[in-house]
């Protein structure tokens, strides 16, 4: 069994920055990814950053992605791709599915003085007639294959859901050559930023704030929408239906923290509408209930990338500190430092309900932790 | 919550739920007290069937059969769909050995009037297709029945809370209160006091903690096993699956040679068809006290062990495994017992891997105990006094 002092799981910004962290304070090591490369989603980011003024607006995901790549390559982070965690078993050992090529694959077993969960979110779902449909997927999945394959999934699209996410794919679709026949939003106004949804309305795509999707049908894949007004009682108003042609539905209907690792490893989890669903609650160094085992980014509650890389920062100040590589005081004020840069990003309307919600984590670790 | 019953039961995995279930059938006000949640263990982390070429002949063996007879019985009775199907075993023999003993095995089995063919190489393969081309052949026995386990649990529930039943969940029994004369008078719970002359105790593996609160000493160990799920596919089994090493295993008086690994944590190939085209692969039997992990290295071996009878398997993905830990009983024997020095305190536990199978039984027999009547099988094998 292969030995390590640290392990992070999902190479995407936070466990990137983890490992930049504590690799520049001197520790080994290994990042594990699923996929052909890591960065996360932050390759398919090609927009610029901004919103936060804090840092990195007006840089682009990809370039941040790119960045963080070569400074863990610079500092000889190990980075195994097409490798899947398939488990976290007693005594700090993970077992990893490794891809050896299209065919063969191997299990591998690390055992790590400390592990980081940096597995990001999962797309939910929206559930409707005909949304198991060839066509019908995540707007994640759309975004990834234009703009990370270069693939368009589909010539006319449907998006479920304005938020950011739901407004960026359907702008960055329409670049790529689709046509974006509406945006579908149960709410009664856009929820994503105005800057954004401005951009569409100016092409000319309409944006059904109050509708909701009712079913997709299609033989082979979908072929057609029928969208609906909703009631306050989230019933659908007979005789508001609208039937659209399209060939793909994407459904940005936000995201939730990926916690099959927290749960493997006994984490205590808490659920919290504001971070996304469950998540696992942690302390001030980001270690959850479960000793040596840490958590960044997403998998602790849905944020963004930015705050990812705070997280992750602290995560490898943290176990470069726990490990002996970085002295107490030193550690406490770049500690501190992260925090404080998470205060700022978590700034605004939104960020005070996420502040007030990763407060309640650290203060349910508090309580869990002293029984 | 301070009231009277007639009986109080800790523990409401399979066999607590199955007494509770048999008690009110018989007119009894019950309490079923448990420490976390219906079915929250052992009883949901386990596979589910109810077998009969896995039971010694003689009291074993009927055991089963009954639990089988009970099951169809209690499909009727009970409104709550626990998704019974009978739809028969097979045991594998990988070695002529092996093949020697089953057929000896079934031989004494038939005798006894149960129904179990004899299948050589062919005939398995015609049951089976995926199986792998080299076994010597096993037997198929036609009454083996599977229910879902922790469906079961509520259907038990379901059919009598708040008719006699109350049920009491996340509550911890902290004492069994007694008079001057040994006699139970009460349980004691971190929310109050249930007062009864009788209580059984169903903890299963955590039974001993319950019996040390009257001063007994009950002999059940946690034994853990462990259970793959694969991939959704398509049909690789039609019908449970064991190997007859699976025997062996479990009864330590037949000597074979097998693999250091397999032999470790004592893992015997079982495999179960799902509704969803899922199977159910099992299982590890090792010793490591309430340890639930489903560890690595005991999946592996489990897997090795599934693709040698089905090699097809080696292609489809594991996509979860868990753990249980199982009743283990030296004498193989459950107890379903009077314990005479303390009177009023049952005990209904030690089922190890029979557990599902026997609770309908274990259920009627505690309940006939309890009644006052001839219970409705020799009980002699089940009691405590085995221990004097």
């Amino acid at each position: 069994m292969k030995q390590c002092e640290m392990l992070v799981i999902g190479g995407g910004p936070a466990g990137l920055s983890a490992a930049i962290e504590a690799a520049e304070a001197g520790v080994k090591v290994v990042i594990v990814d699923a996929n052909e490369k890591a960065g996360g989603q932050l390759f398919k980011q090609i927009h610029k950053f901004f919103g936060s003024s804090m840092h990195r607006a007006g840089i682009r995901g990809m370039n941040i992605g790119q960045e963080l790549l070569e400074r863990c390559e610079k500092l000889g982070v190990d980075i195994w791709l097409n490798s899947l965690v398939i488990g976290m078993y007693k005594d700090n050992v993970v077992a990893i599915d490794v891809k050896k090529n299209l065919t063969e694959h191997k299990l591998e077993k690390i055992q790590a003085k400390k592990i980081v969960i940096a597995t990001g979110a999962s797309e939910n779902a929206v559930r409707f007639p005909g949304w198991t449909l060839p066509g019908v997927m995540g707007a994640g999945a759309a975004q990834t294959m234009a703009n990370f394959h270069r693939v368009l999934p589909g010539k006319k699209v449907l998006m479920i859901g304005s938020g950011n996410v739901g407004l960026i794919v359907s702008y960055q679709l329409m670049q790529a050559g689709a046509e974006i026949v509406g945006i579908v939003e149960a709410q009664p106004k856009i929820n994503g930023y105005a800057v954004h949804a401005s951009k569409l309305t100016r092409e000319g795509i309409p944006i059904y704030t109050g509708y909701t999707i009712v079913e997709a049908s299609g033989d082979e894949r979908v072929n057609k929408a029928v969208i609906a007004k909703v009631n306050p009682d989230w019933s659908t108003e007979p005789g508001t239906e609208i039937t659209l042609d399209v060939d793909t539905i994407t459904i940005g209907a936000g995201l939730k923290p990926l916690i099959g690792m927290s749960y493997m490893g006994n984490c205590h989890l808490m659920n919290d509408r504001f971070l996304g669903g469950w998540a696992p609650c942690h302390n001030y160094s980001m270690e959850t209930t479960t000793k040596d085992v840490y958590v960044a980014g997403d998998a602790s509650g849905v944020e963004e990338a930015n705050t990812a890389i705070e997280e992750g920062k602290v995560c490898g100040i943290a176990i470069a500190q726990a490990l002996g590589y970085l002295e107490e005081d030193k550690a406490e004020q770049m500690k501190k430092e992260a925090w404080g840069r998470l205060a700022g990003l978590r700034e605004g309307a939104h960020g005070a309900e996420r502040t007030a919600a990763k407060e309640r984590q650290l203060l349910e670790y508090k309580k869990v932790m002293e029984g | 919550m301070n009231k009277t019953y007639d009986v109080v039961i800790v523990g409401a995995g399979v066999i607590g739920t199955s007494c509770a279930y048999h008690l009110v059938k018989k007119g009894f006000q019950v309490a079923l007290v448990e420490k976390k949640d219906l079915a929250r263990e052992t009883s949901s982390h386990c596979d589910a069937v109810a077998l009969i070429p896995d039971k010694m002949p003689g009291i074993d063996a009927a055991m089963g059969y009954a639990s089988i007879q009970r099951f169809k019985e209690l499909e009727k009775e009970l409104n709550y769909d626990f998704e019974f199907h009978q739809n028969g075993s097979l045991h594998l023999c990988e070695t002529d050995q092996e093949m020697e003993i089953a057929t000896k095995y079934a031989n004494d089995l038939i005798a006894e009037g149960y129904a179990i063919d004899i299948l050589n190489p062919e005939e398995l393969l015609e049951k089976e297709p995926f199986l792998a081309t080299d076994l010597k052949g096993g037997l198929f026995s036609h009454e083996c029945c599977g229910v879902n386990p922790y469906k079961l649990c509520f259907a038990f529930v379901d059919a009598v809370q708040g008719k006699g039943l109350d049920v009491y969940t996340h509550t911890t029994v902290t004492d069994i209160r007694r008079d001057a004369d040994n006699n139970v008078v009460g349980v004691e719970t971190d929310n109050g006091i249930l007062k009864t002359n009788k209580v059984v105790n169903c903890c299963g593996v955590w039974a001993p903690e319950i019996g040390k609160m009257v001063g007994i000493d009950i002999p059940i160990k946690p034994r853990k096993g462990v259970i793959l799920i694969s991939g959704a596919g398509f049909p690789i089994c039609k019908q449970k699956i064991h190997e007859f090493g699976y025997m062996v295993s479990k009864f330590d008086d037949i000597q074979c040679e097998r693999d250091p690994e397999v032999e470790k944590y004592n893992v015997a190939f079982t495999i179960e068809p799902s509704a969803g085209n899922n199977v159910l692969i099992g299982s590890s039997r090792n010793f490591d006290g309430y340890d639930v992990d489903a560890e690595i290295d005991i999946i592996r071996v489990i897997a090795k062990r599934a693709v040698r009878f089905f090699p097809i398997l080696k292609n489809i993905n594991c996509i979860r495994s868990y753990a249980g830990v199982r009743p283990f009983i030296e004498e193989h024997l459950p107890l379903i017992t009077h314990v005479k020095e303390i009177p009023g305190y049952y005990i209904a536990a030690g089922h190890e891997g029979d557990g599902i199978s026997m609770a309908p039984l274990t259920g009627r027999l505690i309940s006939e105990m309890i009644a006052g009547e001839e219970p409705c099988m020799d009980v002699t094998p089940f009691s405590f006094s085995r221990y004097k």
